[in-house]
């Protein structure tokens, strides 16, 4: 079972990475992290599943469509990298899993039992207990996120005087598509 | 005023105006002022020099004063000061008395120069005259190289004075660097006697050796700065520059520096006799060998630097033989008439625009007063009976006859004959016979220009009845008496002025005249000397070149251009693009994990 | 499910999430790399937790799930600032306009 879900994540991993078009790369992304979900619930993490399922396949992968439709121009836009790179990129994320896998064939973690895993309400407490203070501070993080997006992303205002456009609305460089 | 700051103030005289000129440089660009100023500065320190004379014929006695110079830890290495006896007084008269002369002549012979050149040379001629009065009135061997080391200077400005002639830059530089090369010797020189006896002093008493080898190092020194052979080569050359320059420096003083060294360091010079041999034997031959040369000149003024060469040769063998006071007293009279000799060959040139002898040729006609003072001049130098030349002339011939010097006494004895020949030849050749096409114009130069030759044909003439007083001054016994050497001496200069009569009195159509203008032995000298300087100096040179070019500037293209290469590679990395960052931080990795795994 | 298979796992996603990252030249396609290296992590705490008992690795993983949410927020705004500039999402583009 846990073998299956594993194999979902990396394929589905694979496919976002390799698809062409940028729509099912996000939806092979929520694939990806429907499969962790699933490992979750077998990592007896029942509650991390469901926070999974609604945060990220509900929440960051529908802002991933929508930035995707919103910024989309055309059919295809992923520019191909040339063959090169691609086998830079290979070779480079081949060797580093090869050293990887070496790192944890030789560490003695494999002989590690599973523990009773805490129960929700537990789970809670530590939350806003013992990791109370680390909790508040997420939480300015994710204000300061959300207000530098919002800062980030805002067109800009015509100048209340001139009535210009702001310099930086007008693209510094013709693309040519 | 004392004799010490009447020193100083002949000394710093010159130097002020050259500071002046140097400093309020539209002074010097207009031309006039600056020979004013200069002239002015000469005649405050002739007149200063001249007052030293009178409280010296009065009863002055030797004066000295110095301050410390180069302290080291407290402590003065060197001194720096004035010091007037009787051989440095009547060389500051001599010298100034010739350079005013010479500046006075200058503001007619130059006049023709533009008027930033005209303010240039005066500033030159109070820089030299400033510089020699250094040399002449230093107390020790330190503050007389000081001196030394800047008449050289002055000489290689003036003599590239045409700076835009080939010739005349190159004739320069020849002169600088012949005389550097024999300068090394002085410094050497001062450093052995500086670190055997701790002092610049002439009046120290080293060891036999140490003075051999000081005064062997001076003598270097010597051959170089008085054109003495093998050296000689440059002071032809040097008739590059102006006339008059010629006359002061190449002539009357600056030459002569070098005699007057020896002169000053004679205590020094009495406890090397092995150095003192070898000065009789090239005095000697330069006498002889630069007489042969200056018989076959086409060049006036080339004559008269060979003459030079040989008249100062004539001094060292004198000092050689030991008798530092015939060659001073040489020295004396020879600055007089041979500075009246140059002075008048610039008017003969100023007048005819030519330094060649075949473009002369009965100019007594045209230049009745010029004609006067080169023909004092001339019998001086070859030593005609009663003119100054001949007094001191005897001297030095006597004083080898007393050392029973009989091989150096007949080579100065030929070369008196030489001279006598050579001087008539000259006489006869431009101003004697028709007159040439050139010197149909010729007129004198006006009274700036024949003033300064009658004043210097008085001591031309005259000097040598001065023997006895300066005698007197340096403790030298005089007496002339008819013996051997005024004789024979007197009978080669009248036998040499008659073979050139009778060899030339015809336009030099006798048989002798053309292979004597052939006969060019000084081509062989300097022949020698390039190819020695091609061989010896270009071949270290080139071998040097070759190493900074390709070792040092190698090392250091190398350096240059690994910096540009790495930067070009290094260039690549920054691409601008996110991916190759990303690859980069992921290479990162990579390594970190590698360095994981492995330890 | 032993620990080193979910080790080898994460591993795994982390190097696919990086062949994405060097290989994508779209921005939200680098993003998408970014959460699959995220998601790599959080497996990785997540599997730790549970051989290691305790509520602290599925509190970690909570965070971090805020931390990325947080993330693929300024992310998309940067890259639709990138887009009204540029009028695209490719960041090579992006880094021409700089010179």
């Amino acid at each position: 079972m846990s073998y299956l879900s594993s194999a979902i994540i990396l394929a589905s991993a694979l496919f976002v990475v390799r698809s062409k078009n940028l729509i099912h790369s996000v939806l092979w992304l929520a694939m990806t992290l429907l499969g962790t979900a699933a490992l979750y619930a077998q990592l007896d993490a029942p509650f991390l599943a469901g926070v999974q399922v609604l945060t990220y396949v509900g929440g960051v992968v529908t802002l991933m469509i929508f930035g995707v439709m919103v910024t989309r121009r055309h059919e295809g836009a992923n520019a191909p990298s040339d063959h090169g790179e691609e086998d830079r990129g290979f070779i480079f994320a081949t060797a580093l899993f090869v050293l990887l896998a070496l790192a944890i064939w030789k560490s003695p973690m494999a002989l590690a039992t599973p523990q009773p895993s805490p129960t929700t309400a537990q789970l809670a407490h530590a939350l806003l207990d013992d990791y109370l203070i680390a909790f508040e501070v997420l939480s300015l993080l994710l204000l300061a996120a959300i207000v530098g997006a919002v800062v980030l992303a805002r067109r800009r205002d015509p100048d209340p005087i001139t009535g210009e456009e702001p310099a930086a609305t007008t693209p510094t460089r013709e693309v040519t598509p | 005023m004392s004799p010490v700051t009447l020193a100083v103030v002949a000394t710093l005289a010159p130097a002020v105006a050259a500071l002046v000129l140097l400093v309020v440089f539209p002074l010097r660009h207009r031309g006039a002022p600056a020979a004013w100023l200069t002239i002015l500065g000469s005649v405050v320190s002739l007149a200063a020099a001249l007052k030293l004379l009178v409280d010296r014929l009065g009863g002055a006695v030797d004066a000295r004063a110095t301050v410390p110079w180069i302290l080291e830890k407290g402590h003065a290495m060197a001194e720096l000061g004035v010091l007037v006896d009787g051989v440095s007084l009547p060389m500051l008269v001599i010298v100034c008395v010739v350079a005013l002369c010479v500046q006075l002549f200058s503001v007619a012979y130059m006049h023709d120069e533009a008027p930033r050149a005209y303010g240039r040379y005066f500033t030159l001629h109070a820089l030299f005259l400033f510089s020699m009065n250094v040399v002449v009135v230093s107390p020790n061997l330190l503050q007389l190289f000081a001196g030394w080391e800047l008449v050289g200077l002055t000489s290689y400005l003036l003599i590239g004075f045409y700076f835009a002639k080939p010739s005349a830059a190159k004739a320069a530089v020849k002169a600088f660097w012949m005389t550097k090369l024999a300068d090394m010797g002085f410094l050497f020189g001062l450093l052995i006697l500086f670190v055997s006896t701790g002092s610049f002093e002439w009046t120290t008493q080293p060891s036999t050796l140490v003075a051999t080898w000081v005064t062997a190092m001076l003598f270097v020194a010597v051959i170089g700065k008085s054109a003495q052979f093998p050296l000689h080569i440059w002071l032809p050359d040097a008739m590059e520059g102006p006339t008059p320059v010629s006359a002061l420096l190449h002539a009357a003083t600056m030459v002569a520096a070098g005699v007057f060294l020896v002169v000053r360091a004679d205590p020094l010079f009495a406890l090397a006799p092995a150095t003192r041999d070898v000065m009789l034997w090239v005095g000697s031959i330069t006498a002889v060998f630069a007489a042969f040369l200056a018989l076959v000149q086409s060049d006036l003024k080339k004559v008269l630097a060979f003459s030079t060469s040989s008249q100062l040769g004539y001094m060292v063998a004198a000092l050689g033989a030991g008798n530092a006071f015939a060659g001073f007293f040489h020295l004396g009279t020879h600055a007089f008439f041979k500075a009246l000799l140059f002075l008048a060959a610039g008017s003969v040139i100023h007048a005819v625009h030519s330094n060649a002898l075949s473009d002369m040729g009965g100019l007594r006609k045209k230049l009745p007063l010029t004609t006067a003072a080169f023909g004092i001049g001339a019998l001086s130098l070859a030593g005609f009976p009663g003119f100054a030349g001949f007094f001191s002339k005897d001297l030095v011939l006597t004083s080898l006859e007393d050392k029973f010097h009989w091989v150096p006494w007949s080579l100065l004895m030929f070369s008196a004959f030489l001279t006598a020949f050579y001087m008539g030849r000259v006489l006869i050749k431009a101003f004697g016979g028709e007159l040439s096409a050139k010197a149909e114009h010729a007129h004198e130069g006006g009274p700036a220009m024949t003033g300064p030759l009658v004043v210097l044909a008085v001591p031309a003439l005259l000097s040598g009845f001065l023997g006895g007083w300066l005698a007197t001054q340096v403790n030298a016994s005089y007496h002339l008496h008819l013996g051997l050497t005024p004789v024979v001496a007197t009978s080669m200069s009248l036998l040499g002025l008659g073979a050139s009569y009778f060899v030339f009195r015809n336009g030099g159509t006798a048989p002798l005249a053309p292979t004597l203008e052939r006969l060019d032995a000084f081509s062989l000298v300097d022949k020698t000397w390039s190819t020695g300087y091609q061989v010896g100096l270009l071949g270290v040179a080139s071998l040097a070149g070759w190493f900074d070019r390709y070792v040092i500037d190698g090392l250091i293209n190398f350096t240059g251009w690994s910096a540009l290469e790495g930067g070009q590679r290094a260039r690549t990395l920054q691409t601008g693009r996110v991916r190759d960052y990303a690859l980069m931080v992921v290479a990162g990795i990579v390594v970190l994990t590698l360095i994981g795994v492995l330890r | 499910m032993t620990l080193t298979n979910c080790i080898v796992l994460a591993a795994a996603l982390l190097c696919i999430g990086i062949y994405g990252l060097v290989t994508r030249t779209q921005a939200v396609a680098m993003l998408l790399s970014v959460e699959l290296m995220a998601n790599a992590a959080n497996i990785l705490f997540a599997a730790f937790g549970h051989f290691r008992g305790g509520p602290a690795g599925q509190v970690l993983v909570l965070f971090s799930l805020a931390i990325t949410v947080a993330e693929v927020a300024v992310g998309l705004a940067l890259v639709m600032l990138i887009y009204r500039r540029h009028g695209d999402t490719l960041l090579d583009l992006a880094s021409e306009a700089k010179q």
